[in-house]
């Protein structure tokens, strides 16, 4: 096994660890020395471990059991004395360690500032554990403590020592505090922010000296102010730890050398972290050292990556002050600000664009939309068409973002969520209190969602709403955007919590919309009628042309007419009247169609009551040929003329269309009825579809002859005539109770399962209910919507107005 | 699901309930009474006007009360607390500026095992002073507690005052770790929450919730922020810290996904939801190991700010 | 401005349309949910459909041959796929006690438009 050895047991090299023994545990023989006597801990969290607000234990990243379960050799508390790159040896003070590979991580160190009495006791630096716990200790004794620097570090710094109890004064170089990330009013804000913490700031303020008799005790200003300090924290930044490397005799700038490999100038020894530079680069948040951790052990694995320079943000980590600062934020020329300033909540936002591009944003006191700002800063993303509102962050692009769990979480207990099982929203939260955590368990004990598998969604909701993120919800399709829930949903809470009126619906499912669109109304419109019968009136405004104008519209705007044949049955006055119909409305074209009827195309939207009116005399009505509803029921001739047939077809088909016409479905409804098994009325690709035998009528269903071609499934077999209506009425009254709206019969059986429908249909008590149901609303839909137009409506299909005459005076 | 649940059973608070005000009284909507069935009856029954009671007392005078011994007249429930042991409560009214959304009112029993502490601390000219305070059997600490004050900014007290926001601290009595530490070391209290309890008067209390190993208030600490400044827009709390006896630290590092709930989406999303408190026993969503749970909704600025939630 | 009596808005149905023609074509009257009148061509520029026929929800107008959306304010087509242009001419048109005023010197040189 090759031997790889690393130096520094910080967070860069602790991520090239994880990614290579997570990619090849067997690939490197590794070990790991550290000056420090402890292995990896999350060293940007060190502030809430001054503060008090975290215990070391809690910022362990890697503890002695995950070095020993990935054979880590570790040699923590060792220095190196050197690197022989002759023999490819490191030297450690108690005996050297052979490589084929070398990972140098020093990291850094503080910069201390030479002022006379940087070495007294009471200075400390603050970089690691070790810092950190002689400042709490000093700060158990109460006191002063200035901090030299009022970048990141300092004020973090700063806040946990005044958290601890201390009286903390900040001394800063420049104008405005942490002027690398922040510009100066978010300066100005942040300084109020840390005043009000009891923290003094003092800008624009050198450090002469640091004066005390044996001990830090004040430190010295220019102007000869002196601040009493008990505790000197010198925080002015960090800088490249690179003595090894140079000793090494490896290539150095202000920092180790390295290429995008992570590689320095020997080929077996890499550097990464705060110790290494890049193109001109260094080094000092985590991001950028976590990508170059994943380049490197790639390197190692010799699989090609290559590191790149990114833009970074910041955040501070002083428990009240939210500031958020990416990218390039100075003043240039071609660069355009846009600000936003709330004074009386503290809030600061800068952006700043250059050309179409995001390439600096700077937030204070509002620190939500900072991911969504760094990300259109990192992907270059074009901001042309959100200039005006882009201040205001992605909930302001995107529309208002809504609360899709409300209608669930406000599901009474005893609100139905499983019809088919009668299961109701408490039955469903007392199984999750009893330990059943997702749709299975939930299946298993309560039966909820277990049969037709509509109300899945619902039940999938009722478990988010019960355990929060516990529960991870499956993406559902919405029915539109103008609302969160599925087809399956809102049919579901239609039924359980009553909603009557496209009103409550908008209301009470949470649309986002005043009053829907094109793609939810005709189904909300749909959901509201089928369940609603009596209570819900068909909206035509809620209804796509062809079924609000009772005609099908043509691509010329034009419109085709097709009256009803009962059971494909025509008659000489009928024909008559189709002919003399064609000739006085200049019907360009007469078309037999393949549900057994004749389809006048190409008539004027003005002449349409007339047409009807003249049909309707000869005892015709609309043939549906334009609706989700009943279309046609084709039949063949059967006993009264074919020497094959078996029943009568014809008669059945009559009597199925009679009982059928006029009734709303979600997608159309075609029916067949042939005579004999040799099914000349093509009954096995329709909806339902009845074959006639000498012991009865095999009754199929789910059929389909559009864009997919299904067969039909055998739904029973019955004896009677009456039964075949039966079966048939009772079926379709389950589809329009249960299907999505626009899903054909076959769709919805193969969601369903056959079996569930056929149980339901056997069920004699359940039949009985379903055959009633459609009696009832066939009450008021069963009749010509034809005669009701010509009658009462024919105004609307004129214009409102002939300006033509007005227009030419 | 098979976790262990290894609930104390001496835990320093018994009784968790919240009031709700309803035609101008303030009505019982939830609480949890563990076995204390007669309390919980006699809870059920009994209203308050402002001003009447605990937690009337809390309404009319916007400010946490704590009443060391529940005796008649001045607590309405004396019998029923005298047969269920129960002697001392703290009440917290919670407010969204000038309406009152909720009372929150614990109960204790006294004993010599029972530590812990229940402290509402008020700010006077920059110090946080110590208004009233429940401390069981913790009398040093408590001694020195009416002794302490502290500069904003300092201290659990100061630092939420000045953060605005609640806080957890550790280790409250490793020597180093707290203003009050070697106090707080002897007397074992090991975690602290403090969370501003914003009132129409004036400035915020700061109440302070201090727990100790042996009996201690809760095992597992959560602070949610629901700020539009943290969240956006979406009606939705993002857990900032957390402990938790079983699961170790809950916060997330730097780089992870947050770790975040929308309104109505379990216990927390309910306090999101409806900006009341939720107190609940042997529910669903409840963490793996915990039989109970108390959360607080914080409401500042005009909006629900932050949830704490504690959990035994 | 001359503004032409046309009708009474209980002559559109709620969240309907009708047309009116003009020497130029069809000019759709759109009446929205909250008793909004609008007027537009009734021509969608797509394929030439009847918006008079489509569906009204809230300010718009979705053409009822291929669902094209139109802002009924500005005229302007809704998220359109990119590189595919929108828009249809609207007309002032305002409410009297219920009679739908319709202004007709825009009107008169909508061909020129």
């Amino acid at each position: 096994m090759k031997k790889l050895v690393v130096i520094g047991a910080g967070m860069a090299s602790g991520r090239v660890l994880e990614h290579l023994t997570d990619a090849d545990p067997d690939a490197y023989e590794i070990t790991l020395f550290n000056a420090e006597t402890r292995g990896n801990y999350n060293r940007i969290m060190l502030s809430p471990v001054l503060s008090g607000e975290k215990t070391y234990a809690e910022i362990v990243t890697h503890d002695s059991d995950w070095y020993a379960a990935r054979n880590v050799d570790c040699r923590f508390g060792e220095q190196i004395v050197g690197i022989d790159r002759e023999t490819k040896t490191v030297m450690g003070e108690h005996g050297p360690v052979p490589y084929d590979k070398l990972i140098i991580a020093t990291g850094s160190a503080p910069f201390i500032i030479p002022v006379p009495g940087k070495d007294l006791p009471g200075v400390i630096s603050y970089r690691d554990l070790d810092d950190t716990n002689a400042m709490i200790e000093a700060s158990a004794k109460g006191g002063n403590a200035v901090v030299i620097g009022g970048g990141l570090l300092g004020l973090e710094a700063a806040a946990g020592l005044a958290l601890r109890g201390m009286s903390v004064t900040v001394v800063h170089l420049n104008g405005h505090l942490m002027e690398r990330q922040l510009d100066e009013a978010a300066g100005y804000l942040l300084r109020k922010d840390l005043e009000a913490k009891g923290i003094s700031v003092r800008t624009q303020a050198t450090t002469r000296a640091i004066i005390g008799d044996g001990r830090a005790e004040a430190v010295l200003l220019e102007g000869d102010e002196t601040l009493p300090a008990d505790l000197v924290v010198m925080a002015v930044g960090i800088r490249p730890e690179t003595r090894l490397a140079t000793d090494a005799g490896l290539e150095v700038a202000r920092g180790i050398e390295v290429n995008a490999q992570m590689q320095t100038s020997d080929s077996d020894i890499y550097a990464v972290g705060e110790c290494v530079e890049f193109d001109g680069n260094l080094f000092g948040l985590v991001a950028p050292l976590y990508d170059q951790a994943k380049v490197l052990a790639h390197a190692l694995l010799d699989e090609a990556d290559a590191f790149v320079v990114k833009d970074v943000a910041t955040k501070l980590k002083v428990t009240g002050c939210d500031l958020f600062s990416a990218g390039d934020f100075a003043e240039g020329e071609g660069r355009e600000d846009i600000v936003f300033r709330d004074p009386a909540r503290g809030i600061y936002k800068r952006l700043v664009i250059e050309g179409d591009k995001l390439v600096g944003a700077v937030m204070y006191g509002d620190t939500a939309d900072g991911t969504w700002f760094f990300g259109l800063i990192k992907d270059e993303t074009e901001i042309d068409d959100m200039r005006e509102t882009l201040i205001f962050g992605p909930a302001f692009q995107g529309g208002d973002t809504a609360d899709p769990l409300s209608a669930v979480a406000a599901l009474p207990r005893d609100a139905e969520v499983c019809g088919c099982n009668g299961i109701c929203k408490g039955t469903i939260t007392d199984a999750i209190a009893n330990g059943a955590t997702d749709l299975a368990a939930i299946r298993a004990t309560t039966k909820a969602s277990a049969s037709c598998g509509t109300c899945t969604g619902l039940v999938e909701q009722v478990l988010q709403v019960t355990l929060g993120d516990e529960f991870v919800l499956p993406t559902a399709q919405p029915v539109c955007g103008c609302c969160d829930l599925t087809h399956e949903d809102v049919r579901r809470l239609i039924k359980s919590q009553e909603l009557k009126s496209q009103e409550a619906v908008w209301q009470e499912l949470g649309w986002k919309t005043r009053n829907g669109c094109h793609v939810c109304r005709p189904a909300i419109n749909f959901y509201l009628l089928a369940d609603w019968p009596v209570e819900y009136r068909d909206d035509p405004q809620s209804r796509f042309v062809n079924e609000r104008k009772h005609a099908n519209i043509q691509k010329d705007g034009t419109f085709s007419v097709v009256p009803r044949m009962w059971g494909g049955i025509t008659n000489p006055d009928e024909l008559r009247a189709i002919a003399d119909a064609a000739d006085k409305y200049n019907v360009p074209t007469v078309k037999v169609t393949g549900g057994q009827r004749i389809d006048l195309l190409g008539v004027k939207g003005e002449d349409l009551p007339a047409i009807w009116a003249d049909l309707n005399k000869a005892g015709m009505v609309s043939g549906h040929a334009y609706s989700k509803g009943l279309r046609t029921v084709k039949t063949c001739v059967g006993t009264d003329h074919c020497r094959f047939g078996t029943q009568d077809s014809t008669g059945l088909g009559i009597k199925l269309e009679q009982v059928l016409w006029g009734s709303w479905t979600p997608h159309k409804v075609k029916l067949g009825v042939s005579g004999c098994p040799r099914n000349c009325a093509e009954s096995t690709c329709k909806d339902v579809g009845i074959i006639c035998v000498d012991s009865g009528y095999q009754i199929g269903v789910a059929g389909a002859a559009g864009m997919d071609l299904m067969e039909t499934q055998r739904l029973c077999d019955v004896a009677t005539e009456q039964e075949a209506i039966d079966v048939t009425v009772a079926f379709v009254q389950l589809y329009r109770e249960n299907a999505k709206y626009l899903d054909r019969t076959y769709k919805w059986v193969a969601k369903v399962g056959l079996d569930w429908v056929q149980e339901r249909i056997a069920d004699p008590a359940e039949r009985a209910r379903l055959i009633a149901a459609f009696e009832l609303s066939q009450s008021i839909y069963r009749k010509d919507p034809w005669a009701e137009h010509a009658q009462t409506q024919a105004a609307q299909y004129q214009p409102l107005a002939d300006l033509t005459l007005e227009a030419a005076e | 699901m098979e976790t262990l649940i290894d609930t104390e059973t001496r835990t320093f608070i018994q009784v968790t309930e919240y009031w709700v005000p309803e035609d101008g009284k303030l009505k019982l909507a939830g609480g949890n009474y563990g076995d204390l069935e007669g309390f919980a009856s006699a809870s059920g029954q009994t209203s308050f006007e402002k001003g009447e009671g605990l937690p009337g007392r809390a309404w009319a005078e916007a400010r946490p009360v704590v009443f060391k011994s529940l005796t008649a007249p001045e607590f309405l429930r004396a019998d029923a607390a005298k047969a269920a042991g129960l002697t001392s409560a703290v009440a917290v009214p919670l407010f969204d500026g000038e309406t009152l959304k909720s009372v929150l009112v614990v109960l204790c029993s006294d004993s010599e095992e029972r530590i812990g502490a229940i402290e509402s601390w008020r700010a006077d000219d920059g110090l946080l002073m110590l208004d009233d305070g429940y401390y069981g059997a913790a009398r040093h600490f408590e001694f020195v507690s009416q002794h302490t004050h502290f500069p904003t900014g300092q201290g659990l007290p100061g630092g939420v005052f000045a953060a605005m926001t609640p806080i957890l601290m550790r280790d409250l009595g490793a020597s180093y770790a707290f203003v009050r530490a070697e106090s707080a070391g002897r007397a074992g209290l090991t975690t602290g929450l403090g969370l501003p309890i914003p009132v129409p008067t004036g400035a915020p209390y700061v109440l302070t919730l201090l727990s100790a190993r042996g009996t201690p208030i809760a095992r597992r600490f959560e602070i949610w922020d629901a700020r539009d400044a943290k969240v956006g827009k979406a009606n939705e709390a993002e857990l900032i810290d957390g402990i938790c006896a079983r699961d170790g630290p809950l916060w997330t590092a730097e780089g992870d996904p947050p770790r975040r709930v929308a309104a109505w989406q379990g216990l927390i999303g309910r306090v999101l939801g409806t900006g009341l408190p939720v107190v609940e026993k042997g529910a669903a969503g409840i963490p793996g190991g915990y039989d109970s749970m108390v959360a607080v909704p914080i409401h500042s600025k005009g909006e629900l700010s932050h949830i704490v939630a504690w959990y035994s | 401005m001359s503004w032409i009596d046309i009708g009474h808005i209980d002559d559109i149905p709620l969240r309907g349309a009708r047309k009116i023609k003009t020497s130029h074509g069809c000019v759709a009257l759109f009446r929205t949910g909250v008793d909004e009148v609008f007027a537009a061509s009734d021509a969608c520029p797509h394929k030439g459909g009847p918006l008079s026929e489509g569906i009204v929800h809230g300010q718009s107008i979705t053409c009822p041959l291929h669902n094209w959306v139109f802002d009924l304010n500005t005229g302007q087509a809704k998220d359109l796929a990119p590189g595919e242009e929108g828009h249809i001419a609207t007309y002032p048109v305002r409410l009297d006690e219920g009679r739908i005023l319709i202004e007709g010197a825009k009107l008169a040189s909508r061909s020129a438009a």
